[in-house]
């Protein structure tokens, strides 16, 4: 299988000032990648350069195939831009008609259906368009063509959660239907349950990239156990992963690094009552990346 | 493309038909009365103009006889200029506008190469200045019949092309400057000054050695010089405009291809 984006030592510098250094990185077919980074990082000059906006400083990439430079492959890809822009009297379906002309047509039913699941006005001249509204038309451009790669420059802005779910229901008919996503944000809450992938970028590099599944297990959670009986603390002492142990009487709290095994093979020669473990907080693991002692925590543990 | 870059202009162009129009329709309007006046207009009377002055509008030798008027008030100075101006803006609103705004970055995303996307937002300005001289040249056709000019139709369009090559020339070296730099307002300023000092140079300025040597690169030199109105049709030097025109563009595909869209 080939890379759907193949980019080696990709390198972007605006004049002296640094957007992307050196990032090499493939996506696959069919997957949806997460793109996170805070503001800043590097996230929309990396998008940029996959669709030519831009040109990179150095190294290369490659989109489904081709050189980012040559023009029929953007027929391929839908594009939604961080800063989207709609200006004038122009009706917002009289634009999308255009665009879908110009990458070689689209059914209209097919917009008007989009247009109705985000429940967007597309009688509407665009320069009256709200924000939220632009970002609808935004993602109907992008999704119409049904292209093989979508990819979404902090796609969520703006959106209301209904139309962010129904967002998120349409990126997972993208994938359903063998198609690959590249979605960017700045927070990994909005693209964890889409992704199969995260790349963390920061300071123009790209840090790491997971799998969500790995990343999970990797994560933070916080466990509350309930006995039958007050527990001796020593029992629960030095279990691998396990911070923050407080023990009083019959209840025990900690958190949990990485998997809860040892944890639950210890509190196994009691009796359980009542066990609480919340959600993995993946933000919390994203943002140890963020601050140095972060990483150098995530160097030392066995992986 | 060109259709949707032509609706886009649409407004503008359809103003600017209209703005011409109505000027050339006040002032070939009063000719009938300037005609009756031989001695307030008649030779004479204009030697009492400022010389300078005399010199800015192209030497008014002459404004009783309706090639003479067309030309002063007309063709000299106002015609030109605002072909020119509405050529700059126009051109503008092609490429540096829309980056500006943020709009092109995903039209660059289409699938059409940069050149061609460059290119035929050229040629929807060239057709839409195009339809602006054609419907401002009917106007003035009408106009020089019903007010009985004495001017030909091949005369008229003559100069008409003249106004329409000097406006191309303008538009195009706007749009070169938008290409290389992506904005706005430098374009408009550098096709701005080029058209002022251009057209000084080839009026006030032909008598000061210093200076005169510039109407080589005077679009105006090229328009004016072999006097249209008069003599028909100079294609050499229309040749020249076009072909200017012509280098301008090569340089903005040159120039658009090879640059950060939107930075
Ligand atoms: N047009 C530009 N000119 C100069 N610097 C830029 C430009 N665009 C981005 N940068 C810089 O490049 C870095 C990465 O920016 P960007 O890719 O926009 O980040 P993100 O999309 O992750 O917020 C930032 O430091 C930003 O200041
Ligand atoms: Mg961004």
């Amino acid at each position: 299988m080939t890379a759907v984006v193949r980019a080696e030592g990709l390198t972007k510098y605006y004049g002296r000032r640094r957007g992307l250094e050196d990032l090499t990185l493939e996506i696959r077919p069919g997957e949806v990648f997460g793109y996170l980074g805070p503001n800043g990082a590097g996230k929309t000059t990396t998008i940029r350069l996959l669709l030519d906006v831009i040109r990179p400083t150095r190294g290369h990439v490659t989109v489904l195939g081709a050189g980012s430079r040559e023009a029929a492959v953007r027929a391929r890809i839908g594009y939604l831009p961080g800063e989207l822009a709609l200006e004038g009297r122009e009706r917002a379906r009289d634009y999308l008609a255009f665009l879908a002309r110009v990458r070689g047509g689209v059914p209209p039913a097919r917009i008007r259906a989009l247009a109705e699941r985000l429940d967007a006005d597309l009688s509407v001249p665009m320069r009256k368009l709200s924000k939220g509204n632009k970002q609808k038309v935004g993602l109907i451009q992008a999704f119409m063509h049904e292209p093989e790669l979508l990819v979404l420059d902090e796609p969520t802005g703006g959106l209301d959660p209904l139309v962010q779910q129904e967002f998120l229901a349409m990126v997972r008919e993208v994938r359903a239907s063998g198609r690959t996503v590249l979605m960017s944000s700045h927070v990994l809450a909005e693209v964890e349950h889409v992704s199969d992938r995260v790349g963390i970028v920061r300071a123009g590099r790209l840090v790491a990239v997971e799998n969500v599944a790995a990343l999970r297990e990797k994560a933070v959670r916080r466990v509350e156990l309930h006995f039958d009986a007050p527990v001796p603390a020593e029992a629960f002492a030095g279990l691998p992963g396990v911070r923050e142990l407080r023990v009083e009487g019959a209840a025990l709290s900690c958190t949990i690094d990485g998997r809860p095994d040892a944890l639950v093979k210890a509190a196994a020669r009691f009796t359980v009552v009542h066990l609480v473990s919340e959600e993995p907080d993946l933000e919390e693991i994203f943002l140890t990346y963020y601050s140095e002692e972060g990483r150098d925590d995530d160097r030392q543990e066995p992986a | 493309m060109i259709a949707k870059s032509l609706r886009d202009f649409r407004r503008s162009l359809i103003w600017w038909a209209i703005g011409i129009s109505a000027f050339m329709t006040m002032y070939l309007g009063i000719y009938p009365s300037i005609r009756e006046n031989p001695d307030l207009y008649g030779a004479q009377a204009l030697a009492k103009f400022p010389g300078a002055l005399r010199d800015l509008m192209g030497g008014l030798q002459d404004m009783t006889s309706g090639a003479g008027y067309l030309q002063s008030v007309v063709y000299q100075l106002f015609v030109p200029m605002l072909f020119a101006v509405c050529a700059m803006l126009v051109a503008n609103r092609a490429l540096a506008q829309p980056e500006e705004a943020g709009t092109l970055e995903l039209v660059v995303t289409l699938p059409v190469a940069r050149r061609r996307l460059l290119l035929e937002r050229f040629a929807a300005f060239a057709l839409g200045l195009l339809a602006v001289a054609v419907v401002t040249l009917l106007v003035t056709w009408a106009l020089a019949e019903g007010v009985a000019l004495g001017v030909g139709a091949d005369r008229l369009i003559a100069a008409h092309i003249g106004v329409y090559l000097v406006g191309l020339f303008f538009g195009s070296l706007t749009l070169a400057a938008g290409a290389a730099s992506g904005r706005r307002a430098p374009s408009l300023a550098l096709a701005g000054v080029w058209a002022v000092l251009g057209y000084v140079v080839v009026t006030v300025g032909q008598n000061v050695e210093a200076v005169a040597w510039l109407k080589w690169i005077s679009p105006f030199h090229y328009y004016a010089a072999g006097r249209p109105l008069y003599q028909g049709l100079p294609v050499g030097d229309y040749l020249v405009l076009a072909g200017a025109s012509a280098v301008l563009v090569l340089t903005a595909v040159l120039a658009f291809d090879r640059r950060d869209v939107g930075v």
